[in-house]
């Protein structure tokens, strides 16, 4: 095709992309629910005055009536131990809970795309010992490797992050590798290198742009396994007397009321389903857009 | 196949490395029992220092800690509910971690699949889409909460099913083979019932077991219905497939013959990261449920920072990981003809 | 209409009459078939030929059945031995105002569970990819014996219990009747005296065999007697026999994996016989091994063998020969021109390569855009070729003689919105202010030779 026809047609791909997105409508419904998680992260971060919380980075427990209260107008999600009003502490969690799944997930997937790809690229006795890492890596449960990691530096939240992004990285080198092993093989690639270019500028340049879709899909499907896994540290105890606005740490707040007070668990249980729920649609929509058969799939 | 020497020998390279970073007092805190004070205490050090040689180079006190860890000697736990060698603390606990986790895998394995192949084959119906919705719910839930919502049900509405231990404690007050916590022979309370006989205690255990393995195999089963819906779906585009509808093969035996078959190799590779999967499910689950197995006893490690628990248990978790790859790779190669070692 | 046109001695396997399928998909509708017209006679070659995309293969697999859940039958019928199987899918696509790929894929199991009778035992297919036609983890012989488990599971049942009735003196005195007449009427009679005509093709086999010397093949024939049996897969065995039916083994519990095991074992002996008739050497191992231990030749056999071994009306040969090496194409093209020596089916073979078709052909089609444009006897097709595209695609032939190479200018039309007219017009040297508004209808111009294209209407040729 000529290069004017390049233009019109890439265009044409954007819409119909935009088409394929579109039509799916639990994809659609999983990207609003994203965008509500993603306002909430973003004005708690940059614009917390706007809301009324004297203290947006913290909870703030009312020692004076301590036992989880049922929903009522002044509380509309109830509270939860030690009276903490679970729609303002679920506002502030959504903040934490979001740029740290972000701050886990981006840096891990750079991590393992460059290792991947030079995995892939080098081949040879390179690609067999990062691989062999990553094997290693992930012959320990990756809950159980955070709990490992967490107790050398220290159970803190950054320790956490550090402890996920070093339990993450494997699953993109692995992912990134077999996206790269096939884009490695098209003819394109095979030019390029007949023509003469180095091996660095053809990673980055034409095999890196191509691996970059099917891992934005697994990042967005993975926001939502990465939150889950937040929560579950959080739950069984990881953040000590945490005091911290983070979802799993509320949902073990309510723990001893579970026979007397059970919203105290599942509302804000069900703030990280909705999250995981709606990156995973939203996740399956993207893929979609990428694959090519289920693209003109009707 | 061999691959999985390297594996194991690298798992031990992290654990040590992990247990390292912190310095010799890590170390020390993992052998040594914190009760001990004075003269008995520097003794006990000069005789690990024997062991160790603490004043090696740190590569050659991997082979002698590695030495140690093959004679069995993981060091010491110290937690409200275990204290003792971490060896000990594994013989007691990870009878009960099997069994939970094998009611689930049976669970997992017999309803997950056919759902996986139904789904596939009745693509866009309701209850594909039924199914659909239901595991991404579940597969987007965290394990407690799954836990929890059983509990609020079966346990504090319907008042069905209890909430956490092995057994109820009073059944078990004055039996001969029942102490503190613990039964023998086999330390499985199902089971050492069963042997004695004593079918009251076995049928409580056996309620005990059933909101655990439940929440871990509906955890795990919605990650292997929407694995399977997806590769079936792929084999059943492909040639052969046609070709054995060609051939005038009943579209049943084509489903779950030829396409199942096919369908099922790349589940059993994805399968090591479903038992990793079920394997970190199990420390949250035993959490939730206080049901004694290795799960609740390396939280408890954690919170109470006890060096031996958290890094005992890390190794067995990964031991266990590593086994079951090799045995799905062996069962891999047992269906697939074109892979043979 | 055309039918009357497309008239002839020869009664036809098939007939495909205004057959339209559309492919719905989220870029648009492909009209993959748009009113297709063609018959497929006894015995006969017919060689389907044109570009890729052109419809040649979603025909063969229409005619199969094989149609994708978001492939709509539009309209016209495929009839097989006079029974139009696709009906229910066109039936559904009239009703509905929205095309659904889950309904049609309902309406499609039922097509599915109707043709399974008549698939491999009717009409079968060989597929264009040997790599991906075999199922990877079954042996190739239980893929074979899988074809007479389901078509003629009684031919299984009578070949392994004339192996237990017969005895000792009966293979003896059939081996002499061999030598002093031949399989003769004589043979046959002794067999059906004995109730032990499941041995006749095992017998043949072996004796037909070239690679043996004449005392071994009468060692194995005698071989063929006396085989104990469980008396309860026996009694199993003999209904099956009878009513050449398979009984619902999950109803039987135990024996029913005893005697379907029997059956399967008795597939692999016949598979192996079938294979050693082809002319493939070591047929007896070959079928105990898998897909990936054979060569791509090799697997089209098996491919080939597992077509025909039920001796089908119909076998429909998806480009058989194009993902093969060359030397091997001639083996496999050797192959079907013996079988269709031997075995008397019809054939329908489908090929962008002229050159094959013009080798094993008897009449060719030629299709363009869905549409069969010309159809014929070979050497009508080949010397005077009518329409403007068969015109050209001989041109575009390259021969050994000298002759100047023509391409064809200009695409293929864009199936989603396929041109109101003649489909070739924009190509069409001779386009015509008629070819923009209607679609030619096939016309004869010739003995048994049909053409769609308005040169030739009002009958100038």
């Amino acid at each position: 095709m000529s290069k004017s026809n390049a233009k019109p047609d890439r265009f044409r791909e954007l819409k119909l992309s935009l088409q394929v997105f579109f039509s799916n409508k639990s994809a659609v419904a999983g990207l609003i629910i994203f965008l509500f998680y993603f306002f909430d992260a973003l004005i708690l971060q940059f614009f917390p005055q706007i809301l009324p919380f004297k203290h947006p980075y913290q909870l703030t427990p009312n020692y004076a009536n301590p036992i989880p209260q049922p929903p009522s107008f002044k509380h509309p999600f109830g509270t939860t131990y030690p009276g903490v009003d679970l729609l303002n502490a679920i506002i502030k969690s959504i903040r934490l809970d979001f740029w740290l799944s972000l701050e886990i997930v981006i840096p891990g997937a750079i991590i393992g795309l460059v290792v991947g790809i030079i995995a892939t690229y080098f081949g040879g006795w390179i690609d067999e010992v990062l691989m062999r890492v990553t094997d290693i890596v992930f012959s320990i449960p990756y809950l159980v490797l955070a709990i490992a990691i967490g107790y050398v530096l220290g159970r803190t939240l950054q320790s956490m992050m550090i402890a996920l992004i070093l339990v993450w990285w494997p699953l993109y080198a692995r992912y990134a590798r077999s996206v790269t092993l096939e884009t490695k093989e098209l003819t394109f690639i095979e030019a390029a290198r007949a023509a003469g270019t180095s091996n660095l500028k053809i990673m980055f340049k034409h095999i890196l742009p191509n691996s970059l879709p099917p891992v934005f899909v697994q990042i967005s499907l993975d926001l939502g396994t990465i939150m889950l896994t937040i929560s579950a540290l959080a739950f069984i105890g990881f953040l000590p007397a945490a005091n911290l606005p983070e979802l799993g740490y509320l949902t073990s707040l309510g723990y001893n009321y579970i026979q007397t007070a059970p919203w105290a668990m599942i509302i804000p249980g069900l703030f990280i389903v909705l999250f995981a729920l709606a990156v995973n649609l939203m996740g399956d929509g993207f893929r979609d857009v990428i694959d090519p058969r289920r693209r003109s799939e009707l | 196949m061999l691959l999985f020497i390297p594996t194991l020998l690298g798992l031990t390279v992290i654990v040590f490395v992990l247990i390292h970073i912190g310095g010799t007092n890590k170390l020390l805190a993992m052998y040594l029992s914190p009760r001990l004070t004075g003269a008995a205490r520097q003794q006990i050090i000069a005789e690990l220092d024997q062991k160790f040689h603490f004043n090696d180079p740190i590569y050659i006190q991997y082979f002698y800690w590695l030495a140690q860890i093959f004679q069995g000697n993981w060091g010491i736990t110290n937690t409200p509910i275990f204290s003792g060698p971490v060896t000990q603390a594994i013989e007691l606990f990870f009878p009960n971690t099997l069994m939970l986790t094998i009611f689930a895998a049976i669970l997992i394995w017999l309803i997950s699949i056919p759902l996986g192949v139904h789904t596939a084959v009745n693509r866009d119906k309701p209850s594909d889409n039924v199914i659909r919705v239901g595991s991404l719910t579940f597969y987007a839930m965290p394990w407690y909460l799954i836990g929890i919502i059983l509990i609020i049900i079966f346990a504090v509405w319907l008042k069905i099913l209890p909430i956490n231990g092995t057994v109820n404690p009073s059944l078990v007050a004055d039996l001969s083979w029942y102490h503190n916590g613990i039964s023998y022979p086999t330390h499985i309370l199902l089971i050492d019932a069963l042997i004695h006989g004593n079918l009251v205690v076995a049928g409580n255990a056996f309620l005990h077991l059933i909101m655990p393995s439940v929440t871990l195999a509906l955890g795990v089963m919605a990650a292997l219905v929407r694995l399977m819906r997806g590769t079936m779906l792929e084999t059943l585009d492909q040639d052969f497939v046609n070709f054995a509808r060609a051939k005038g093969v009943p579209e049943k035996v084509v489903i779950n013959l030829h396409a199942k078959n096919n369908a099922l190799l790349p589940v059993i590779t994805n399968f090591g990261y479903l038992v990793a999967g079920l394997l970190g499910g199990v420390v949250v689950i035993e959490d939730v449920f206080s049901y004694p197995g290795i799960g609740m006893w390396l939280t408890d490690a954690m919170i109470n920072n006890d060096m031996g628990g958290i890094m005992g248990g890390t190794l067995l978790f990964g031991i266990i990981l590593v086994v079951t790859s090799l045995a799905l790779d062996l069962i891999y190669a047992k269906i697939d003809p074109r892979i043979r070692y | 209409m055309e039918s009357d046109q497309l008239k002839s001695n020869l009664a036809p396997i098939v007939k495909v009459e205004n057959f339209h399928l559309h492919y719905y998909t989220r870029r648009g509708v492909y009209k993959a078939l748009n009113g297709v017209n063609l018959e497929i006679r006894k015995g006969e070659v017919l060689g389907i030929a044109g570009e890729s995309g052109c419809g040649k293969s979603t025909l063969g697999r229409a005619i199969m059945g094989l149609i994708p859940r978001n492939a709509a039958v539009v309209d016209g019928r495929i009839l097989i031995n006079g029974r139009d199987y696709l009906k229910p899918l066109k039936d559904y696509y009239k009703n509905t105002k929205k095309f659904k790929p889950s309904k049609n894929a309902d309406v499609l199991k039922k097509v599915n569970n109707e043709m399974s009778k008549i698939r491999g035992q009717e009409i079968s297919m060989v597929f264009q990819e040997p790599m991906t036609t075999l199922n990877p983890l079954l042996q190739v012989g239980y893929q074979i014996a899988e074809v007479l488990l389901y078509h003629s599971p009684g031919l299984l049942a009578s070949r392994r219990l004339s192996r237990s009735r017969a005895k000792k003196e009966d293979t003896k005195a059939l081996v002499k009747i061999l030598n002093e007449n031949g399989p003769n009427e004589k043979f046959r009679e002794y067999l059906k005296e004995k109730n032990i005509m499941g041995l006749e093709d095992q017998i043949l086999a072996i004796w037909r065999r070239k690679d043996l010397h004449d005392l071994k093949k009468e060692q194995m024939i005698e071989k063929l007697c006396c085989e104990p049996i469980n008396s309860f897969a026996k009694n199993y065995l003999e209904t099956i026999e009878k009513e050449n039916k398979l009984p619902n083994f999950s109803k039987i519990p135990i024996f029913g994996r005893i005697v379907k095991r029997e059956l399967i074992k008795e597939g692999y002996k016949k598979a192996s016989e079938f294979l050693g008739l082809l002319g493939i050497p070591n047929s007896d191992k070959m079928v105990y091994m898998y897909p990936h231990e054979l060569s791509g030749g090799q697997r089209q056999r098996i491919v080939i063998a597992t077509a025909m071994i039920n001796s089908p009306q119909l076998v429909i040969l998806d480009e058989p020969t194009s993902a093969l090496d060359v030397t091997i194409q001639a083996q496999i093209l050797e192959l079907i021109k013996e079988l269709k020596e031997s075995i008397n089916s019809s054939y329908m073979f489908i090929s962008h390569d002229l050159s094959v078709l013009a080798e094993v052909s008897d009449r060719i089609a030629i299709m363009y855009a869905g549409q069969v444009v010309e159809v014929g006897n070979k050497d009508a097709i080949f010397d005077q070729p009518k329409h403007p595209y068969t015109q050209m695609l001989m041109e575009a032939i390259p021969t050994i003689e000298a002759h100047e190479l023509k391409g064809i200018k200009g695409e293929v039309p864009d199936m989603r919105n396929p041109p109101k007219g003649c489909m070739f017009r924009d190509r069409c040297p001779y386009a015509m202010p008629i070819c923009a508004e209607k679609r030619p209808d096939l016309i004869k111009v010739g003995e048994d030779h049909y053409v769609s294209c308005f040169l030739y209407e009002g009958g100038k040729s």
